[in-house]
């Protein structure tokens, strides 16, 4: 429908995810998840898809005996959220 | 929540609710100043009655010592439950809490190694010192009343060196007052308000 719009970050799960991390440096999977309130078996999918794009950067690791998995934007993320913010503007205001 | 056919304005919508409530989360609510602002008043004062009962030589030392020691173990679990609440990394989450653990130990380092070089100057240094502080916190964190408070313990920690050093108890509980509690508290008051 909107052909401009990069699949990737046009769907609610993935956008949301995309915007927490443009708003933070790292996230954890449990901000995330406390944040979009979405089930952790769709936001796993949804960040696995995210990270083959390139968007993301998953980092797993350990935190007081916990897994911890970290979670930030990539350089290559931001310019597609910056591009794909660009383009709704295009539709929101047509020349 | 994974639709795809939604319009361009719901995605913005989304995209700035998303971003203003990641926001919203780790806020600073200014605990800790106040925290430290009733510490600080609390030594001082207390000082303040022991020299009045005779007291003052015998116990000042060790009655400071536990008082800021129970401050650094609170603000450490403090900081640690924040943690644990799954709290993001933020440039600016870094940022001041750094500042004000290298500002505190570079305190503690002039206080406990140099305090007899210093003399009585401890007090105004201490108050610049923090001054400086909480004008960057204000300036970073975009909060009016931590910017002017820190400016107004800068001007007081001058002025407490153009006073008698029987004075400076004075300028610290002034200090702590102006400095630390009442934009902790207004910060406080701001938050409870957003999150309404």
């Amino acid at each position: 429908m909107f052909k401009d719009l990069d699949p990737i970050l046009h769907s609610q799960l993935r956008l949301s995810i995309v915007s927490i991390l443009m708003t933070v440096d790292e996230a954890n999977f449990s901000f995330i998840k406390e944040s979009t309130n979405a089930a952790a078996g769709n936001i796993s999918i949804q960040i696995k898809k995210l990270q083959k794009a390139g968007y993301i950067k998953v980092e797993k690791s350990f935190k007081n005996n916990y897994p911890n998995t970290s979670i930030s934007i990539t350089r290559k993320g931001i310019k597609a959220f910056e591009d794909y913010v660009n383009n709704l503007k295009k539709y929101i205001e047509p020349k | 929540m994974d639709k795809t056919s939604f319009t361009p304005e719901e995605s913005l919508l989304l995209i700035s609710k998303t971003i203003e409530e990641t926001k919203e989360r780790f806020k600073e609510n200014g605990h800790i100043l106040i925290v430290w602002g009733c510490l600080i008043f609390i030594v001082v004062s207390s000082q303040y009655v022991l020299s009045l009962v005779g007291l003052y030589k015998k116990f000042d030392i060790a009655w400071t010592n536990i008082l800021y020691s129970i401050g650094v173990i609170y603000t450490l679990i403090y900081t640690r439950r924040e943690v644990k609440k799954n709290m993001p990394l933020t440039v600016l989450g870094i940022t001041v809490g750094t500042m004000g653990w290298v500002v505190g130990l570079n305190f503690f380092i002039l206080a406990v190694f140099f305090g007899n070089q210093l003399g009585n100057a401890l007090a105004p240094i201490f108050l610049i010192l923090f001054a400086f502080f909480l004008i960057m916190i204000g300036v970073l964190i975009k909060f009016k009343p931590i910017a002017i408070g820190g400016f107004i313990l800068n001007l007081i920690g001058f002025a407490t060196f153009l006073v008698h050093p029987n004075y400076y108890g004075l300028s610290l509980m002034l200090g702590a007052v102006v400095g630390f509690i009442i934009p902790g508290i207004l910060l406080n008051i701001t938050r409870r308000k957003d999150n309404v």
